[in-house]
Parts: C-alpha cells; sequence; structure tokens
C-alpha cells in the first residue's frame, strides 16, 4: 500500500501504469453491491472495448465495512486499483477528485464512472456511457428509466433550474453515472470551484454536468435502459445533507457562471445515444408517503416563517400562506410560484442574507410542498406522461427567467 | 435570414408551411422525404428543420436520430398530426413538436424560440 501524491491510499496489485479506458466505481461502505458493480463493469469493458488497455478503480471513501476487500477480491479478467481517501475523508467529490488524477496519471481517453450503490448495472452501461466518448463526445449524462416519484431533486429543481440556466436540456444533470474525455479532466482537474465544500461531497455530480455544458464541448445523454434501483439518496424525499450541497452548488455556479448564463434565452435540446436496447423493464415501485411530505411542509412554518416572509415578496408569501391552509385532499403547488420561490432563494443565497446552510435548508420544506403537489398531479399518469409534465414546469421557468435576471441584477 | 427546411411528405402541407414562413421572412426549402436528407443539410446548412414524424417511406424519429448524430446543434421541431409519438423516448432530441394545424401561429412562436436560443449561445 502507497500513499499517492493526492494523499489518497492506493492498491495496485497488478501495477498498472497506462489504460486507456477507466471505469471508475465510487463508493462508501458499498461491500454489498460493488462485487457485483466489478464484475458487470469488467464484461463491459471486454465485451465492447475489448480491444483497449482498460482498467476497473474503485475510489472510495476510506470505508469500514469491507468495500476494499470485496472488490479487490472479485475476479474479474480486467485489473483494477483501489484507491481511497485518508481516513476521517469521506465524500463523492473527493472520491472523484481522487479519479481523475489517477486517470490523467494514466493516460486515459476515456473516463466511465458509475455509482457502487447500484444493483442494476450491466455491461450495457460500460458500453453506452463509453463509446460516445469515442465518437468525439467530452461529457457523456445518463439517462433512466425511473419511477416517475424517484429522483425529485432532480425533476424538481436541479433539471428545471440547470436548463433554464445554461440552456441545455440535459435530464439527469445530477446523475451518478457519467463519462468523460480528458479535455474534461483537465477542466475538473484545475476549476477554481473544484475545492467547494459541497463540490467534494454531494454536489459533484451536477458540478461535473454544469462544467461540461459550459465548457462548450460536444455532450450527449446516453440511455442506460434497465431501472435505476439503488439504495437512493435522492428519492422523493432527499436527504437535508444531499439538497444543500446539490442545491447549493447550483446556486454557487450560478455566481461563477452568471455572464454566461443571463445571455441564454432558452433551451435546446442534448443529443441521446444509445436506443434501440429493446425494451426497458417498468421501473420497481416506490413507496411515497404523502402525508410525510404535508407534514413536513407544514412543520416548515413553524420553523421558518420569519425568514420566509423577510426572503419574498409580500405576493409570493401570501401564495405561500394560501397553500398551507389547502386541506391535505386538495393539496396543490403551483410551478410559477415554485419557479419565483426558486429564483428569490438563489438570489438570497448570492446575497448571503442569511448563513447558506440555514438558507438552503430553509427551502427544503417549500420543496416538499412541491414534491406532495407532483405527487398528487402525477398520481395516475404514465412516467411518460409525467415527463410531459415536468416538460411543462420546465417551460414555466424558462418563461420566467427575466423574473430571475432582473432580481440578479438588482432590478426587483 | 434565417433559412428552414420543411420535411413532409404531403404536398400541400409544404406549401402551406412554405407560403406562411416565407411571409415571416425565412428563406423556407423543402424535401418530401429522408432520401438523402444529411447530405442536403450539409449542402444546404439550414439554420433549423421543421420534420414531419410519420411520412410514408420514412420514420421521421429515426430521420431526428440520423440528423442528431451528424448536426447535433440543429435545432429540429417535430411536426405531427398525433401526438402519440410522445410514448417513444427519442423524440426526447428534438428540440420542440407542434400538432399539424392550418393556424401555424404555434409553430412560428416554435421555431422563433429555437432560433434564439441557438443565437444565445
Amino acid at each position: 500500500m502507497k500513499k499517492s501524491s493526492r494523499l489518497a491510499y492506493e492498491e495496485n496489485p497488478e501495477k498498472v501504469e497506462r489504460a486507456e479506458v477507466v471505469v471508475g466505481i465510487s463508493s462508501y461502505d458499498s461491500a454489498e453491491f460493488i462485487g457485483h458493480t466489478a464484475e458487470q463493469a469488467a464484461r463491459g469493458l471486454l465485451d465492447y472495448f475489448g480491444s483497449k488497455n482498460s482498467v476497473i478503480i474503485n475510489v472510495d471513501s476510506d470505508s469500514g465495512d469491507g468495500t476494499k476487500e470485496v472488490f479487490l477480491g472479485t475476479t474479474t479478467e480486467v485489473p483494477k486499483i483501489y484507491l481511497s481517501t485518508p481516513p476521517g475523508t469521506k465524500g463523492a467529490g473527493h472520491n472523484l477528485r481522487n479519479l481523475v488524477t489517477k486517470a490523467a496519471e494514466l493516460k486515459a481517453q476515456a473516463v466511465i464512472v458509475v455509482n457502487a450503490a447500484f444493483k442494476s448495472i450491466t455491461p450495457r452501461w460500460i458500453k453506452n456511457l463509453g463509446e460516445p466518448i469515442f465518437g468525439g463526445f467530452s461529457f457523456v449524462s445518463p439517462l433512466y428509466l425511473r419511477h416517475k416519484c424517484e429522483g425529485v431533486l432532480t425533476s424538481g429543481i436541479i433539471y428545471p433550474l440547470t436548463r433554464v440556466l445554461y440552456g441545455r436540456r440535459v435530464r439527469q444533470p445530477n446523475g451518478g453515472d457519467f463519462a468523460f474525455g480528458m479535455t474534461m479532466a483537465e477542466t475538473y482537474m484545475h476549476h477554481p470551484t473544484g475545492g467547494e465544500k459541497a463540490v467534494l461531497q454531494t454536489g459533484v455530480d451536477v458540478w461535473m454536468t454544469t462544467l461540461a455544458i459550459n465548457q462548450a464541448v460536444p455532450i450527449c445523454q446516453s440511455f442506460v435502459g434497465r431501472p435505476k434501483t439503488q439504495r437512493s439518496p435522492d428519492g422523493v424525499m432527499p436527504q437535508v445533507s444531499a439538497f444543500v450541497d446539490v442545491v447549493g452548488t447550483v446556486f454557487d455556479l450560478m455566481g461563477f457562471f452568471q455572464e454566461r448564463w443571463q445571455k441564454v434565452r432558452w433551451s435546446k435540446p442534448t443529443a441521446v445515444f444509445g436506443f434501440g436496447m429493446g425494451e426497458a423493464d417498468a421501473p420497481p415501485p416506490l413507496e411515497v408517503s404523502e402525508a410525510d411530505l404535508y407534514r413536513v411542509f407544514l412543520q416548515g412554518f413553524s420553523q421558518y416563517q420569519a425568514l420566509w416572509e423577510s426572503l419574498l415578496d409580500d405576493k409570493t408569501f401570501n401564495k405561500l400562506t394560501e397553500i398551507k391552509n389547502l386541506p391535505a385532499a386538495h393539496f396543490s403547488f403551483p410551478s410559477e410560484l415554485w419557479a419565483r420561490i426558486v429564483f428569490r432563494y438563489a438570489v438570497a443565497h448570492r446575497n448571503q442574507v442569511t448563513d447558506r446552510q440555514t438558507l438552503l435548508e430553509s427551502l427544503l420544506p417549500i420543496f416538499h410542498g412541491k414534491s406532495l403537489s407532483f405527487v398528487k398531479k402525477t398520481e395516475r399518469m404514465s412516467i411518460q406522461q409525467a415527463e410531459e409534465y415536468i416538460e411543462s414546469e420546465c417551460m414555466i421557468f424558462e418563461e420566467m427567467k427575466s423574473y430571475l435576471a432582473a432580481d440578479w441584477q438588482g432590478k426587483r | 435570414m434565417a433559412k428552414i427546411l420543411v420535411v413532409d411528405d404531403e404536398e400541400h402541407i409544404r406549401l402551406l408551411y412554405s407560403e406562411e414562413l416565407r411571409e415571416e421572412g425565412y428563406d423556407v426549402i423543402t424535401a418530401e422525404g429522408g432520401y438523402r436528407l444529411l447530405e442536403r443539410i450539409d449542402r444546404e446548412r439550414p439554420d433549423l428543420v421543421v420534420l414531419d414524424i410519420k411520412m410514408v417511406d420514412y420514420d421521421g424519429l429515426d430521420l431526428l436520430q440520423d440528423i442528431r448524430n451528424k448536426f447535433y446543434d440543429l435545432p429540429v421541431i417535430l411536426s405531427t398530426a398525433y401526438d402519440t409519438f410522445k410514448e417513444d423516448m427519442k423524440s426526447i432530441a428534438a428540440d420542440f413538436y407542434v400538432v399539424k394545424s392550418f393556424d401555424l401561429s404555434e409553430l412560428k412562436r416554435k421555431i422563433k424560440m429555437a432560433l434564439e436560443a441557438r443565437t444565445s449561445e
């Protein structure tokens, strides 16, 4: 065992020094799934990139559950490297930083990243994420077939906001599976925002996507087919830390890229790769507790009412109060109101009207109210119909962009 | 003047779109199907394509994929008589879709938005 230049622990039993294709598996306490993920990745590399030198790298956050032992003990025909953060350092962003550095050392051409928590990965994921890189794309974002209520953090705020800001329709900007070439790797290694705390944690995925969009390199989305099933941090009620990291990262990047996004008017689609995979299975059912969403939304008033009142204009705050008084059975959260609140929060975050952690945490109960409305509205919809509903919400964000720009420039 | 390529196998649609879009100030060229469409796009460099989904000899969604693979930034608006195509995920590669109508105001609005999106980058 040795330490790399970035203080990550490394085990490289087959002494790999060069690899054209790298599959990185990001993990933390993933002993249960990582063996399967490594096997599927190895099969994908052999089946679809067999003529290239490849390696599988487990980038780990110093797991204590035997992740390393399971990974290195899994028999694969593709060599493996284990990298870990130092003891006490945890976070997906740290993992990806170690991966990018190692991939550069190995002089890789393509880096494919998959999350160790997935049960649904197949060798085709490796093909569909990696192949576009060799076809000239610099960044590949995933397209999943998901339950309509899975990933509300993405569909309710991250996708609409990223789309309205930068004018690119990347449906899963916060997906944990993606691929990039070495042009983007250089950007990731040296970007001034790369050391932000949220980026080193859960904010890293949306950070990587946002940088790719703004780098003006060719990007595409790739359909990875089978339903995404995992221990989801992004279910219908995202964890507070994930919400704060991810939304905080998007807000931070709004400041960094403000010159660019204020020039963008409407969005345009992103190329799609990977169709023709046959019929995908239906995604597994997801348990959604409307009562929990409603309860947390109402609790927000007792905790954050004063902050909301100071942050939001009278019309917006009054509308929010009206919604509070709706009976649960008729609960509805208008998309225009949600867009207005998100935009106001983005400006408040930039202006640091209160400490940013508190600010972002105070948005979460409102978000739960918005999610409850989404769950109710899409209850009888198919996945496709729910997608169309999300698209219509995105258009509302786009139509209201002038409100955001004016607020951002202090003209409101 | 933006150049628009209308791809539709129905002549009356090509005529209607051409006439109305020319009145809006666009330069309009037409094609009646997908035969050598990519070569035509390469040669004529339209700023936007209005693409029929269901043509007798061609599947518009397959053509959309072909266009995206080669001209990934070229705006494409799908034009359809029915909106059932949305069940096919390939349709997300389009900028917009419009349901065919003799009132082209929605098409004109979407063309304007797609062209604005292209020039604002």
